[in-house]
Order: structure tokens, then sequence, then C-alpha cells
């Protein structure tokens, strides 16, 4: 079985933000040829492409995104598209171990800024409709998320404070990193007084510098077959997992609103593909569109307890030394500075993240490459769509065992 | 732009809160369903449709809204959160509404845990000729100013052989503006004439305790209809399930109509809905007569603009029958004539009126000729009479065309509302009789003169009877209550003109 694993040989992306002279098309061609280019492939090896992005024919108003990527790179192979890049990346698996193509072009896009003057109430239409409705915004479900956990929980007085201390040292946390990292959007340390004078401002338990922000940018991958990634690349990154799960649309409706039940599932499944367990996995990309889900992607991925995850967060913020310390180990946790500082251009999100693992699995990742005590061996991303409407897992490994 | 296949779903689901059960294992849902999750395949055929729009819940958690999206900006800072019906087996996202917030601190932790009542609302903005959004997530605290009321159908227990009142409700939200002497009734930003009659048909239903598939029609008159073109009374049929419904194509055995003549739109229909529920071959028990208005009025420095001192906003509704009644219609008598005192051109958002027309020729003229026919009818003299209630446009009118009538002021106050609620328009004499019935003893009778400029006037000649004492028990939100509540909070001018503009 391992020996099908499916392979990563080439990673790209565009610097994430603000893109205003470049339309979603320039974007995603930039992150294809620089991925093409890590790869060493030529464009005629490509036997299919998965490409994705969130709502750019809603926001933009632009034709079949699939057209757009064969006119500049002049393919004619087939083309899938889906809504977020870890989608697109499960598909392709499922296609390359099923023996169909040997070697896939992964990409994913959005271009967000262009609908500033509509770009929430679409996010919170998809998000959920009924919701809309009655007046939620998309900020509005993580606030309404962190008084159900403290009400859960029980926690106040000094508690509460520590835990609105975690969630604001994850701030300055993925701000840190994102300074290491020259395609993140942000490149600027923030303080946790800032993070509490703009939760301030806001008079909300979450502030600006708690939600990540608006972004455009590109992303993409070579997905290759274990025969083939063993003849390109020098250093394949292999996917032993590859999961998704799904759960309510209407967020109310779910049964426990502490946590995101498809995210736990997805990861369980993950998991068992690769046959690792939670503790063999050193490095996590978690999907932080807030302070608070990173937070909640911790237990949820079950590297936290449940109602434990801002003890740890909080005890290994408070002198940070580049990783959460849980149970004695060491967790590296959106080292590209995550949502919040790298950006959030949802349909290439996913494609950041895998970015990051596959930098840092190889050693790649320059001045932000992590000081682990044990040689790393894997690395997990967690994407959501929605408000954890859909969670997809993938499990990356340096080596196979 | 709207989708009307879109509107006409999720108003269909979200005005009424409508939910599903499984028998098997009670579990629930908002939102309709043919079979339950959980109980899978042998759940067909029986899940049972439930709704919310009645009952009471418990906001859980909340947070406040201070940037929200496109459609919801003219809300202002708002609390949105999560509402749990029948101890969290349903949950549903919810805004409250009536609610002012001011520039302060909030501590949502003293807001939750309360429990809530569902409100029928506009949902958020619409363009001008866009479908107009309604929806009932929206809600405000069970223990302020609109209490919660179990709704309960109850067995009729007397025939009587003159039709009569059998239920009635007045709907008047709960911010006001005071100027000198005189309170008016004002909406919420939320709020339109369309509203109101949903709310104050449901007060009808929970007073009247008839079952609402016996009514067979109902009219809605108002001259404030958000739509020139598209009824009123389709909604208010559809969201108080007005006769039987027809689950499949979610269609109820009704007939609904709108009226329109000026403030008497509403009351015209009385004898209409009287007529109907005596005629023995209709079969219909009962029919619904429901006046509302958000009283247009030009802001005070254009042409038309000396309204705004006076206008209100409110609904009321009676239901007529034959069963169960409180009061029994003796007689009428109506009057017309082509008399242009107050009109609005199609397109003009705010009305006209002729000045001094109003008064003598108008108002005093008509009122004044349907009361005296009526009385000669009867062979009735102004010291036979318990309670006089005429239209109200202002304070000065009805008190004087009361005592040309021979009325005196303990006859006439009781149902004098208008320095309460401003003008009502198609509401305003029937908020007084609702008044009046609010007080009344059996055996007393009541003469309510309508005004409706164009101009024609209607009058009525009530007896109350022994039941009105035993329904009374059944309505908290009376006049009342509407008058006096704690809860009333009252704008300033800018305030209210923002309010009256909507969403």
């Amino acid at each position: 079985m391992s020996s099908s694993y499916p392979a990563i040989i080439g990673v790209g992306r565009t610097k994430f933000g603000e893109h205003y002279e470049k339309g979603p098309e320039i974007l995603i061609e930039e992150a294809w040829l620089k991925a093409s280019e890590s790869a060493g492939i030529e464009r005629k090896n490509i036997e299919a492409c998965y490409s994705s992005d969130y709502f750019l024919q809603l926001t933009n108003k632009i034709g079949i995104e699939e057209g757009f990527i064969s006119e500049f790179s002049e393919l004619h192979v087939p083309m899938e598209k889906t809504r977020s890049f870890s989608s697109a990346l499960l598909n392709a698996c499922n296609a390359v171990q099923s023996g169909k193509y040997g070697i896939v072009l992964v990409g994913g896009v959005e271009k967000m800024t262009d609908r500033w003057d509509k770009i929430r109430d679409d996010l919170m239409l998809l998000e959920d409709p009924w919701s809309y409705y009655a007046g939620c915004t998309p900020e509005a479900n993580h606030e309404l998320m962190l008084r159900e956990y403290i009400k859960k929980y029980k926690i106040s007085g000094k508690s509460l404070e520590t835990l609105n201390l975690a969630l604001a040292h994850i701030a300055v946390k993925n701000h840190h990193h994102a300074r290491m990292n020259e395609y993140a959007q942000f490149q600027s340390e923030v303080s946790v007084d800032k993070v509490l004078k703009e939760r301030l401002n806001a008079r909300k338990s979450l502030g600006l510098y708690d939600f990540a922000p608006i972004s455009d940018g590109a992303t993409a991958l070579i997905l290759a077959s274990s025969e083939i990634a063993k003849e390109y690349g020098d250093a394949p990154i292999w996917v032993v997992g590859s999961s998704s799960a799904t759960d309510y649309i209407t967020f109310p409706s779910r049964d426990d609103r502490t946590s995101f039940m498809a995210s736990t599932i997805a990861m369980k499944s993950a998991l068992k593909m690769a046959d690792i367990d939670t503790k063999d996995i050193q490095l996590a990309e978690v999907y932080d569109q807030s302070t608070l889900l990173e937070m909640i992607a911790l237990e949820d991925l079950s590297f936290s307890q449940r109602g434990k995850a801002w003890h740890h967060i909080y005890q290994s913020c408070k002198d940070y030394e580049g990783f959460y310390e849980i149970d004695g180990r060491r967790l590296f946790v959106n080292t590209n500075g995550g949502l919040k500082a790298d950006g959030n251009p949802l349909g290439a999100t996913g494609g950041a993240q895998v970015f990051e693992i596959v930098k840092q699995l190889r050693g790649e990742a320059g001045n932000r490459q992590v000081r682990s005590d044990s040689e790393l061996r894997y690395g997990c991303v967690l994407e959501l769509e929605g408000f954890g409407t859909k969670a997809y897992v993938h499990i990356l490994a340096r080596e196979l065992k | 732009m709207s989708s009307e296949p879109i509107e006409r779903r999720v108003s269909y689901i979200g005005d009424r809160l409508r939910g599903s059960q499984c028998s098997i294992c009670g579990k629930e849902y908002f939102r309709t369903k043919d079979y339950c999750g959980k109980c899978g395949r042998k759940s067909f055929g029986k899940m049972e449709d439930i709704d919310f729009f009645y009952e009471k819940g418990k906001l859980e958690v909340c947070t406040v809204v201070r940037e929200p999206t496109n459609k919801f900006t003219k809300l202002g800072p708002y609390i949105y959160g999560i509402i749990s019906f029948h101890d969290g087996k349903a949950r549903v996202p919810g805004r409250l509404t009536d609610c002012v917030l001011k520039d302060e601190e909030i501590d949502i932790s003293v807001l939750e845990d309360r429990e809530v009542v569902p409100r029928f609302r506009r949902r958020c903005a619409a363009g001008q000729s866009d479908i107009v959004p309604t929806i009932s997530l929206a809600f405000s605290f069970a223990d302020e100013y609109y209490p919660y009321q179990r709704h309960e159908i109850t067995k009729p227990k007397k025939e009587y052989e003159t039709p009569g009142i059998v239920g009635y409700g007045v709907y008047v939200s709960k911010f006001r503006i005071k100027e000198g002497a005189i309170e008016r009734s004002i909406p919420f930003i939320d709020e339109d004439a369309i509203t109101a009659a949903v709310e104050a048909g449901k007060m009808a239903l929970l007073h009247a305790g008839v079952d609402p598939t016996h009514i067979g029609k109902v009219y809605v008159g108002s001259e404030s209809n958000p739509y020139a073109v598209k009824p009123i009374a389709s909604k208010v049929a559809q969201v108080l399930k007005l006769g039987e419904e027809e689950k499949l194509e979610g269609v109820q055995s009704v007939d609904a109509v709108d009226t329109e003549f000026a403030c008497k739109a509403a009351t015209s229909m009385f004898k209409d809905a009287s007529a109907l529920v005596y005629y023995p071959r209709a079969h219909i028990p009962y029919a619904m007569v429901v006046g509302t208005d958000n009283s247009q009025a030009a802001p005070r420095d254009e042409l038309g603009g000396e309204l705004d001192f006076f206008v209100g906003y409110g609904g009321s509704a009676f239901i007529f029958g034959m069963r169960d009644v409180i009061a029994e219609i003796e007689a009428w008598y109506s009057c017309t004539s082509d008399t242009p005192d107050f009109w609005r051109r199609d397109l003009e958002p705010y009305p006209r009126h002729g000045g001094r027309f109003t008064g003598d020729p108008a108002y005093f003229k008509h009122i004044q000729k349907a009361a005296r026919r009526l009385m000669e009818k009867l062979r009735l003299q102004p010291s036979d009479i318990d309670y006089f209630v005429s239209h109200q446009p202002n304070v000065r009118f009805p008190i004087r065309v009361a005592s040309e009538l021979g009325f005196k002021e303990d006859q006439y106050s009781a149902g004098l509302q208008v320095a309460k609620f401003g003008n009502t328009y198609s509401g305003s004499s029937p908020i007084g009789l609702a008044a009046i019935l609010d007080e009344a003893k059996p055996s007393e009778r009541i003469l309510i003169v309508s005004y409706g400029s164009g101009a024609g006037a209607d009058a009525y000649c009530l007896m109350t009877t022994d039941q009105i004492r035993e329904k009374r028990l059944r309505q908290k939100f009376t006049v009342k209550h509407q008058c006096e509540s704690e809860h009333i909070e009252y704008v300033n001018y800018d305030t209210y003109r923002r309010f009256k503009l909507g969403l």
C-alpha cells in the first residue's frame, strides 16, 4: 500500500495580500510556473489539473476558470475545479493513487480584494445562509463559538483572562512567524497590547488582530505517482494521509458548537490512513481564520485535550520559543504565519499551508526553519470550508515508513 | 434584485419558523424534513409539522454586531445569537430586534439565558423595486414590552343569533416620540404595515382562541402597503395559517384581500365580515379584518409635512363570527361622498391634504351623518350609549365631534387613544374600539364611527356579551399595556424619521 502514496515534487506560490493590478489568471500562472520549475517538469508532462477557488465566479464574475488555465498553459488535459486547495489536492491524490494519472497540477487562487464592497456578504451567504438571513456576520460565528466554549468549560475570572491572553498570543506568534516569510501578507510584529487594544476598540472578545485578513493570492503544486516521484525530485514529500469530513451548514443546528466535528473526523481517518499517531506529527498548519480557530484546531486534531488547548498555548507563549509544548512534546504550528498573518485567499490558502509543510520537511524554510529536537518526519494540514462545514486533513511525510 | 422563488421559499419557512419533529424519537428540526436523520427510513411519513411562531425560546449565546453585512447596516449595532427552543431540542440563529444599543459597554452575559419571543419583521434591506424580505428570526425578550403568550385553541361554548366580534388584537411598537401633549407610536426600523398586520392578527388569534383553519376570509385595510401591487392579506393568511392548509403546495384555503379607503379601509369591512359569517351557505365560521398602517407623512418642512406631527404606527385585527361572541353587532350605517380632502397619487411617497377641507365638510360632516342616522335607525339617544369612539386624526377633532353629537367625556374618553399612539390611520378608530373592549362590562353599548378621507364614514353599534370577561384573561398585550408599559422607549425626531423610512 505504502508504495502507492502520491508525492509532492514541486510547490509554488505568490505573495499574499492585495494585488490590485493582477487578475486571478495572472496570479495562478505565476504560482504554477514556480511549482513546475521547482519540480523540474515540462508543461507537456502534466496529465490533469485540479484547481480551486472558493467563489471567484461569484465575486469576480469571471467565466469558467479552467478555460483561463487552458489558455495560458495551452493545455487541453482534464481539469476539475473545487472550492478549496485541499479539496483539489484530495481529488488529485485519489486520481494519482488510482493509477489514472502520473503527474497532476494542483492549483488554487482567490482575488478577494476586488470586491471589498460585498465580500463579507458573499462570505456569510456561502458560509451559512440562514444565519445570514438572521443578521450573522463572518466574525459573529467566531464570537458565538468562543461564548459557547467559555460557558461549556465554565471559564471565568482569572482563567478567562488567561484564555483571552492565550488567544492574543496566537496572533502575536503568527505575526512573528510571518516576519520570516517573504510571501506573507503581513511582515510586522504585533504585541499582545496591540491585540488587546483592538479588542477594546471593537468592544468585542475578538478584535481586528484576531481575524485573518481578506487576501489575493495563488498557490500550486505538482503531484506525482510514487514511481515518477522517485525519478524526478530529489526530495519528494509523500502525502500519506488525505481525508475530509462534512458537517451541517447551519452552525446553530450543530450539536456541539465548541468544536468542529468535521475536523475531528477528518483527522482520525487521515491518521488511520497514514498509520501513525497524533504524537508522530511535529508540524501543523491549521486553519486559523481567527485566533480562536487555531486554539479549537489543537483540540479537534487531538493535540490537546478538549477544553485544555488554551493552557498549552498560554504556557508555550509566555516565553515563545517557536513551538507549542504539549505534554512535553514540541508542536510547530502555523510557522508561515498562519491565515492570520500569511493571508487567507480562500481557494489558495491550503496551497500555502502545504507549501510551508513541504519546505519545513525538506529543510528549505530558510530563517524560519523550525528548531526540532528530533528529525522532522510528519506534518499535517487542516483546511476548512465555510465555518467548519467541511474539513480536510492531509498528512505529509518526509520519508515513507 | 430579488429572486422570487428564493424569497418565496425563505419566507415560507422563515416567517412562520416552520420545522419538523420525528414522532418516533422526538428530535426536532428547524426547517421541514421528510425523515429523521436519527431514525432513518422508518421515520418516513412519521414526521410532524411543528413551528416556533408562538413559542418561547432562550437566547443561549450572543454577541454584538457592530459591523454588519451590507443589507443590515441600517439597523445600527445589534445583538445576534443562537436561540434554542424546547430545552435545546432545536436551535436557530436570531437577532434581537426592538433594541437600540447605546454607545456603551454591553455585558452580553446578562442577556444570555433569557427567554425570547419570535417577532415577525423585515429581514434586511431591499431595493425600492424589490420584494420586501421578511422573517421571524428576530426576537425580543419575553419579559419586556411584548410578552410571551401561549397559543391555545379552545372549543366554542356558545352560539349566538347575531354575528359579532369573537376576538381582537392590537399591535403597536414599543417606540414612541413625545412632542408636547401627544405621544405617537413609531415603527422600529424593521417594521412596516405588513409586519404590524401580522402581529395584530397574531394577537387576535391569541385572544379569540379560535381554530385559525376556520377563518375563511381575511381583509387587510391599509393605505401604506409597501407594495402598490401585492396584497398584505396574502402574507397574513400564510404566516398565520388561516384556513385549511394544503401542505404539499403551501396553499391556504382562505380568501384574502386588501382594501383601501384612507382611514376606514378596515372598519368598512366589519359589515362584510359579519355578513359573510352570517350567510349560511358560505360555511365560513370566522372572518378576520385587519387595519394596519405605517402612517405616511412628508418631512415637516415639505408640502404635507403638517401631518408629521400626528402620524402613528400600528395595527388592529378583529375576528368576526357567531360563536363565543364578545360584542354583537346591532346595526350599521355607512355614508359616502366624493370629497377629495386627502389623497396620495400613485408613485408619490407622501399624502397631501386640502387644509381646511379636512374639517367641517369632510371629517365632521360624514361622522355626524353616519352616527346620527345609525342612532335614528335604532331609536337611540346619546344617553343610551355607554361608549363612543370615532376616527382620531388629532386630539381636537374626536372630542369636538363627540360633544356635538351629545356625548359626554365619560362616554368618549375610554376610546380616545390618539394622544398615546398618534393617528394610526386604518387602525385609528379600531384601536379605540379595542381599548373600550378591554374594559367594557357585559351588556354595554358601543358606538364606533370611522372616517375615511375621500370621503366616507362607517358607524357600528355593538352590544357586549357576558363572554367579554372570561376572554379578557387570554390577552396580556392590552391597549393599556401598550400605553403604559415601563419598556416603552422614547426616541428623538431624527431617530423617528430614520425608523419611519425603514430598512
